[in-house]
């Protein structure tokens, strides 16, 4: 019988099952366990990740790709709703990854947390986030999706709040939300369209309704969409803001999996947008806007937290610009590398932040090379991945993709600002390492530096290797949809590495002057604009709350009572009555010629009419 | 209580006297919104009761500064400089910590909107216009550049795909019957 | 000799810190592995586990680099060369030769 497809099925059904047990088990009315968190949810995220496997080998092996829609969920009179899930490649090869990071980093998260009264709360969050990812990746119809979509975004928001007393956590968890329902906004729209105009909100059967409809409008509602969730420039300022949060919840949702929603939407629904060119440039300008301007940012930043997600945020608009150049694939591919590397910077950051007592500023750090020797290896490995060095996981995909950029027919400026933002990946990492792991400590005199412990060194080993074996892996394993171009001049097959080394080498020309004394500079307007993240928070955070409260407070409170009261009561009755009262006082005044003038006026009219 | 409003009504109507309508309107007050009490005064027009005003609302009168009477019912509320809470010390230990506010401070006309989560006014680096210069000067440049990126574009100059048989002629449902102008590719 | 160095060291942070007045020992709970205390002013101890792992970690992302350089520099350096168009030939494009 169909044993391939059972085994598929049976395996999704079964991860889905592992995940939410933990989440019934925390319905009981007897107190959690201390250990819940490790002995329920880990544990549960391990076994998923191990079942996932099975699958991964059966499309390894066979190619099998499988689509469960059987089950009615809800049907109106024209309109039918199903559960349906996908397993094709994409969802195929993402849960095991984002099973895989999410297990490190719930193993990371209780030593870190671990002090938390909450943390059995914590944990079930994580996991309620877990599994709104994985229905949101296996989802083939845009209602499931949807669900998947509001349920990370609201995990987003309650765990960048975690710490809820403080109110700079509660202002980035705002932010985090209301920038998210703007992107949402785009999202419904673009269901609304599709549910009008295609009659289904099965993924494939929206491919093969709208065959010859005009999709633009649509598209611009989830390239917004994608926009919101994805941090893409004009709503990018929560993703730096977020990480106000505890570092778990950086490293799992805003790096690894939840930010990568938005183009994974694009990614799945990339059949629509393959052939409309609007929407292909939008999304190729915005992405290389947004790799450019986060990368600027990311320069100057000294938060070590801040820079790993400006650069986080730099890599989806790189992964933007892949959609853009019509290589879904690409940017899958880029999805899968950047989770390993990117979940492991956080968890070095984490570790580094715990070591030197909750202190963030890289400028306050240094020397960790031979405080925490396993730490800073791995926030090299990290790094160097993210730059693009060969071999390591960044590589298969950057290189791809600027590859891709330099042998299409695409907007040239879009093409300098990706290339430029690439060099500015390697200067940001290099400041990171030099300020973190060279030079001589500048902390406080006594710091709890202890990475000994199980919990923090085998996430970030499990991490480590992923990422320095993983790109390699996924590359040869994943059949490429399009052909890749394989012959191109040496100057554009090498261009990815040069502009990666010339950023290099600049960074370490930069940090050789730290070494030197110079007359204190004035601030450049460069430096301002990058440090103070473009101005753009700045401008935006203060103009529009202020506008739109503003003149919310005068409609309700003034406005409201002087149209009412005033202007159409008692002020409007005499401002009509008073001209014509003034009229019929001047005509009363007594004077002959005004008498005269109405009486010949009349005459006329009167002989007017008798002639007529 | 809608009838018995509804008779109050009737009976201010056809009495037309002033007081019970007053009444009524008190009542109607009363009911939804803060009582005469809790609503701001009449502007102060004389130093004392200007003097009056600032003591009422905990301020000195040199402080005390009333918002425009203009008709917009303001009364005799303080006009208090527009600062965020963000802005003040994070360090004094103030009654209230979260809102950075003492107990019994005259409260800002539009204190919800200057609470910590919102709108923040602390001064910048950088003065406002400047900023918003910058960051519109540089979103404009981008705009202008992507408008002539897409204008030159950059790609790998290649020819166009080239077949045998006359760029497959026949293959392509060419009629067999003519001959093909021929297919060239180069100029020289 | 730079083990001795190092006894001394840790000796001396000892007994500062015990000068110092009772310690505060920060007990943590969350799993296993050995129990470093806060240095004041001193390096931590480290221990050789973590070293050894922090190096094995670095060589073998480096055996990996280098290896796969040396077995497969395509992958950088292009698969396949670009034909240098202006090192062909008349003869070979069959131009005829310019009149004079």
């Amino acid at each position: 019988m169909h044993t391939t497809t059972l085994a598929m099925n049976t395996s999704l059904l079964m991860i889905f099952a592992l995940l939410i047990f933990p989440l019934l088990t925390s319905l009981s009315p007897t107190p959690l366990h201390k250990t819940w968190a490790v002995t329920h949810v880990k544990t549960a995220v391990k076994m998923a990740f191990l079942v996932s496997l099975l699958p991964l080998f059966i499309f390894l092996n066979e190619g099998a790709e499988t689509i469960i829609s059987t089950w009615h969920w809800m049907n109106t009179l024209v309109f039918d709703i199903n559960l349906s899930f996908k397993f094709d490649h994409y969802s195929i090869i993402f849960t095991p990854i984002a099973l895989y990071v999410t297990w490190s980093i719930l193993e990371f998260a209780f030593w870190y947390m671990h002090a938390d009264p909450n943390i059995n709360r914590f944990f079930k969050y994580l996991l309620l986030f877990l599994i709104a990812m994985i229905t949101l990746v296996t989802a083939n119809n845009m209602f499931q999706l949807f669900i998947g979509w509001e349920g990370v975004g609201i995990m987003s928001f309650l765990l960048i709040g975690w710490w809820y007393g403080r109110a700079d956590a509660n202002t980035a968890a705002l932010q985090a939300v209301i920038y998210n329902r703007v992107g949402d906004i785009g999202l419904i729209l673009s269901m609304a369209w599709f549910m009008m105009n295609t009659n289904s909100w099965e993924i494939h059967q929206m491919f093969i309704n709208s065959q010859n409809l005009d999709l633009t409008l649509p598209l611009m509602g989830l390239i917004l969409a994608a926009t919101g969730k994805s941090a893409q420039f004009g709503l990018h300022p929560w993703l730096p803001s977020a990480m106000e949060g505890p570092t778990p919840v950086s490293a799992l949702l805003h790096s690894s999996t939840m930010v990568v929603a938005g183009i994974f939407l694009l990614i799945r629904l990339h059949p629509l947008m393959e052939n409309n060119q609007m929407a292909l440039t939008t999304c190729l300008c915005l992405g290389a806007l947004t790799t450019l301007f986060t990368a600027t940012c990311a320069l100057t930043q000294n938060d070590i937290k801040k820079i790993v997600a400006f650069s986080t945020s730099s890599q989806l608009g790189l992964m933007m610009v892949t959609i853009g150049l019509n290589q879904p694939q690409l940017a899958f591919l880029h999805i899968c590398t950047h989770a390993f590397f990117k979940a492991m910077l956080f968890l070095c950051s984490g570790s580094i932040i715990h070591s030197l007592n909750n202190e963030q500023d890289i400028r306050k750090m240094g020397g960790m090379h031979n405080l925490a020797p396993l730490t800073s290896s791995c926030l090299t490995i990290g790094s160097l991945a993210l730059t693009g060095t060969p071999f390591l996981a960044g590589f298969f995909s950057k290189d791809a993709i600027i590859e891709a950029m330099n042998t299409s027919h695409l907007n040239a400026w879009a093409l300098v600002l990706t290339l430029l933002a690439t060099s500015f990946t390697a200067v940001y990492s290099l400041r990171v390492v030099f300020f973190v792991s060279m030079g001589f400590p500048r902390f406080n005199t006594s710091s709890p530096i202890n990475e000994n412990n199980p919990l923090i060194i085998n996430p970030l080993k499990r991490l480590a290797w992923g990422s320095i074996i993983a790109g390699l892996l996924i590359t040869l394993n994943l059949l490429p949809s399009k052909t890749p171009i394989m012959t191109m001049p040496p100057l554009l097959k090498l261009s990815a590495l040069l502009v990666s080394i010339l950023g290099l080498l600049l960074a370490l020309e930069l940090a050789s002057l730290t070494s030197k004394t110079f007359k204190a500079l004035p601030n450049l307007p460069l430096h301002s604009f990058s440090n103070m993240l473009g101005f753009y928070p700045s401008i935006i955070h203060r103009l529009t709350p202020k506008l739109n409260l503003i003149l919310g407070q005068k409609i309700a409170t003034q406005m409201v009572d002087q149209t009412w009261f005033e202007k159409i009561g008692p002020k409007g009755v005499s401002s009509i009555n008073l001209p014509m009262i003034i009229t019929t006082n001047d005509v009363q005044k007594g004077m002959i010629k005004t008498y005269l003038t109405l009486f010949f006026l009349t005459l006329i009219m009167a002989l007017f009419i008798s002639i007529i | 209580m809608a009838a018995v409003g509804f008779r109050n009504w009737a009976r201010a109507l056809s009495k037309g006297k002033g007081p019970a309508f007053s009444a009524l309107l008190s009542q109607v007050r009363a009911a939804s919104g803060p009582s005469k009490a809790m609503l701001p005064g009449p502007y102060p027009k004389t130093p004392e009761e200007r003097a009056a005003a600032a003591k009422k609302y905990n301020m000195t009168v040199d402080e005390y500064e009333p918002m425009p009477d203009n008709g917009e019912g303001y009364g005799d509320y303080p006009k208090l400089p527009d600062r965020s809470q963000h802005e003040r010390d994070p360090w004094y230990s103030w009654d209230h910590p979260d809102l950075r506010r003492n107990w019994g401070e005259p409260i800002h006309w539009d204190f919800d909107m200057y609470i910590r989560n919102r709108v923040d006014t602390s001064p910048s680096p950088v003065d406002w216009n400047t900023m918003c210069k910058r960051l519109f000067g540089f979103i404009g440049f981008m705009m202008l550049m992507f408008y002539f990126g897409e204008k030159f574009p950059s790609y790998q100059p290649v020819a166009p795909k080239q077949y045998p048989y006359k760029d497959l002629y026949l293959e392509r449902g060419g009629d067999p019957g003519k001959q093909p102008e021929e297919v060239k590719h180069f100029e020289i | 000799m730079t083990f001795l160095g190092r006894v001394v060291g840790i000796l001396r942070a000892g007994t500062q810190l015990q000068r110092r007045g009772p310690l505060k020992t920060v007990t943590r709970k969350a799993g296993g592995g050995p129990h470093i205390e806060p240095q004041y002013r001193q390096y931590p101890q480290l221990t050789k586990n973590q070293k050894f792992q922090a190096e094995f970690i670095s060589s073998a992302m480096w055996f990996w680099i280098l290896w796969h350089c040396w077995h497969d520099p395509d992958a950088v350096m292009g698969h396949f060369p670009w034909p240098d168009a202006s090192a062909w030939t008349d003869e070979e494009l069959g131009i005829p030769a310019d009149e004079e």
